[in-house]
């Protein structure tokens, strides 16, 4: 059955926007200003997180906006616009907007090992932020530090490895927008598979005087969901066959599509723990564990991450292994354990979005009122820019998120079930027989909205 | 060649001029303010306590004080200039203006309790004279009065008798007795613990017909007419401000604060003695009002108590000795 999609390059503005090379360039200009003020206000403003532009800006504004509206809506379209790498992609192309030829790269061009290859390094260093994240999302100094490291990493890589190698293979904010924006409505794909064969220059993956290869490292013709697109339209601006569209189409519809990669089955699993486990420490009434979480190298805190690393890596793991095992047994199925268990982690994409954006719910309405005071004193220096610094902190919503809470999980169940049932109904097994897996799901929606009413 | 020109003028505009232009906002700010400003951040003793802790102004110079909290809600006081915040959130920037007129070594206090360390959260602003910038020694010409007299301030002080009830001065006034002349004499008067009144009463044949709780009436009597108008609601506010974490706010000496005070396990390892308790008529009626402000100016007293005589002028000392009285005397409704 072939997904109905719709070639949103057909409007001729889009198309002239998506091809312009001015798009991505414009895009960071406006986000690189945020940025530069979020560095500086941490490492010179007021340590108080709640009126730093650092901390407000980065993990409430930004953060919001990624996970409510970005990812589930446009997937990736935050890389496209993502200072941390932009820095290390203008020194290694000598350029910010016009193309240049491969042979002129500031870069050694090196590969990435293939042993390192997928996303296990970006699951790593997510694990990495996450067991430090009580410490980072609340001190701005450190915060400002984190992201500072990202893009001397970023600029290091782009200055020894080939295109946009830290993105694609290091970012640990890239690793999860890439699973989850597998549900948003749009995609960037080829029109006409059998053009793209035909094509023997292949300018979409080697580049073009009109662009460069897909910094991605992603032969378009072989794209089948929006994990590896960094939605940076260079392939638009490099074919020369105009065979390279922007698609609306249903929602989650890569999920649909054969799969079967451990480290992208482990980072559902991470995505999905860690947003129980930040529910638990950043929301909820346990002071204990909050205390432990940000008393990094105490006996508590070595606690922490050892319960921390054992409830991502073994416990959620082990417990979906049981049920897909489970499920395996009732529906007689002659697939694999292993695969079974890989396939099936694919229906804790939905659940894991829904799950995080639920939690950010949980704390973005009520420390909104924060970024109009920030706005105004970015560096909690006394200013008062636009007149809003001593606004009053306001919980926005406050009544309904819990309700907004229960919907989204039960929306994120929703799509899960579906992708159960899915690749069920591709294995020809009875749907019954997936009751552990589709249980499984049910238990985390319940245990979050649990936490969260 | 252009278009990368222009993509890199505007890249400069935002990674070069646009944070240089932060900066200058800032620094034009404090240029502009046409006084001197001194950045003053507060965070808790164990986080870093005031920085500056030493602040020097000359005399007659307008400075702006711009007050940062860091961490936790803190206050900002020093008696001798007249100045005090009572709230700086952390992140806001609390301002205030001020002149000395004379020079001196005044001590800056945070005035919320923002740690167990909070007392010792201390910082000095020297004015200097600049006609005569020598510095301004901090102690005062004359020796407090408990050392003119000589107590012992670490000598045990009980009572050789204490009442039944609590004192009431009102009921005192309604038997319409008349004190002894020089107890209307507030300086006698703080030099004689309530007790010793109280004995020198019973042995005078005057009040021989009054029972022991009339006398006592009449003692409570005898502090509330050297007590200055106001004097009891003044000494309530520095109370609660000051006092009220460790003593407790009923005085029993049960304040959050005085448990594990860090100054007891240091200079008394074992002692059971905590911050002290103004119920205790044992002991409170058996100390004088010279007694307990030679307490209050010095600290210490093995309980980690800090000295208030750097922050504390006569008035505050009486007030709060005042208000620390009327745990045990009733001298009326305090509003």
């Amino acid at each position: 059955m072939t997904t109905p999609r719709f070639d949103l390059t057909g409007i001729p503005i889009v198309k002239k926007v998506l091809v312009s090379r001015w798009l991505q360039w414009s895009l960071t200009a406006i986000t690189l200003p945020f940025f530069v003020l979020a560095i500086l206000a941490g490492l010179f403003g007021t340590p108080a997180g709640n009126r730093n532009f650092g901390i407000v800006f980065v993990w409430i504004v930004w953060w919001a906006v990624l996970i409510l509206l970005l990812v589930p809506f446009a997937g990736r379209l935050w890389c496209t616009m993502c200072p941390l790498p932009a820095p290390g992609e203008w020194l290694q192309r000598r350029a910010l907007v016009q193309p240049r030829s491969a042979a002129r790269l500031y870069t050694l061009g090196l590969k990435w090992p293939r042993r390192l290859r997928g996303i296990w390094l970006q699951n790593a260093s997510f694990l990495l932020v996450a067991l430090f994240s009580a410490v980072i999302l609340t001190t701005p100094a450190v915060s400002a530090l984190v992201l500072l490291l990202f893009v001397l990493i970023a600029v290091g890589t782009s200055l020894i490895f080939e295109r946009r190698t830290f993105c694609r293979y290091l970012c640990p904010v890239g690793g999860f927008i890439g699973l989850y924006a597998q549900v948003a409505p749009v995609e960037i794909r080829v029109k006409n598979y059998d053009i793209c064969v035909a094509h023997k220059e292949k300018t979409c993956y080697v580049g073009s005087n009109a662009g460069y290869g897909c910094p991605w490292l992603v032969f378009p013709a072989a794209l089948d969901k929006n994990t590896y697109c960094g939605m940076c339209t260079e392939c638009l601006k490099t074919c020369p066959m105009d065979n390279i569209g922007l698609f609306a189409r249903p929602f989650a519809a890569d999920l649909m599509a054969p799969k079967g990669r451990l480290d992208e089955a482990y980072k559902a699993f991470i995505m999905l723990t860690c947003a129980f486990i930040y529910s638990l420490v950043l929301l909820g009434p346990w002071a204990s564990l909050k205390e432990a979480a940000y008393a990094v190298g105490s006996a508590s805190w070595w606690l922490y991450a050892v319960g921390f690393l054992t409830a991502n890596l073994i416990v959620t793991p082990g417990l979906f292994w049981l049920c897909t095992a489970a499920a395996r047994r009732l529906g007689r199925a002659g697939q694999a354990a292993r695969q079974a268990f890989i396939e099936h982690s694919y229906a804790l994409i939905p659940l894991g979005l829904a799950a995080w954006a639920a939690f950010s719910l949980g704390f973005v309405f009520i420390n909104l009122s924060y970024a109009w005071q920030v706005m105004s004193d970015p560096f909690g220096w006394g200013w008062n820019l636009f007149g809003s610094a001593n606004w009053a902190w306001t919980p926005y919503l406050s009544g309904l998120v819990p309700l907004l809470q229960a919907i989204i999980l039960l929306l994120g169940l929703a799509g899960a079930v579906s992708v159960v049932l899915h690749t069920a109904r591709v294995h020809g097994v009875a749907y019954a027989s997936t009751a552990p897996i589709i249980g499984f799901c049910a238990a985390c929606t319940l245990v979050m909205m649990w936490l969260y009413m | 060649m252009r278009r990368e020109l222009f993509a890199l003028s505007v890249l400069f505009l935002l990674l070069v001029v646009f944070p240089l232009s932060l900066f200058g906002y800032q620094a034009w700010r404090t240029h502009a303010a046409g006084v001197r400003v001194i950045e003053l951040t507060a965070s808790a003793p164990d986080k870093g306590d005031w920085q500056p802790k030493d602040l020097r102004v000359q005399v007659s110079e307008k400075v702006r004080l711009r007050i940062k909290a860091t961490d936790v809600i803190h206050g900002f006081v020093a008696p001798g200039l007249g100045l005090a915040v009572d709230e700086i959130a952390p992140g806001h920037v609390a301002e205030i203006e001020f002149v000395a007129t004379q020079p001196g070594r005044y001590v800056f206090a945070c005035s919320r309790w923002c740690s167990v360390d909070h007392w010792r959260m201390r910082g000095v602003i020297e004015v200097i004279d600049p006609t005569n910038p020598a510095p301004v020694p901090m102690s005062p010409s004359t020796p407090p009065l408990y050392q003119q007299l000589n107590i012992d301030l670490d000598a045990p002080h009980l009572a050789a008798a204490i009442p039944t009830t609590r004192p009431s001065a009102a009921r005192g006034d309604a038997l319409d007795i008349a004190l002894p002349s020089d107890l209307h004499n507030a300086s006698s008067l703080r030099r004689l613990a309530p007790a010793d009144v109280f004995q020198r009463l019973r042995a005078d044949p005057t009040y021989g017909a009054l029972s022991d709780a009339e006398l006592w009436d009449m003692v409570a009597l005898a502090w509330l007419r050297v007590t200055l108008d106001g004097s009891l609601q003044r000494g309530r506010q520095l109370y609660g401000r000051d006092c009220a974490a460790c003593h407790g706010q009923m005085g029993k000496g049960d304040g959050p604060a005085g448990r594990n005070l860090p100054g007891l396990a240091a200079m008394q390892a074992g002692a059971k003695s905590g911050p002290a308790d103004f119920t205790d008529a044992g002991r409170m009626l058996g100390a004088s009002d010279v007694l307990l402000q030679g307490k209050i100016l010095r600290g210490g007293m093995g309980s980690g108590m800090p000295e208030w005589g750097s922050l504390y002028g006569e008035t505050d000392m009486q007030d709060v000795i005042a208000y620390i009285r009327s745990f045990l005397f009733d001298l009326g409704p305090v509003n």
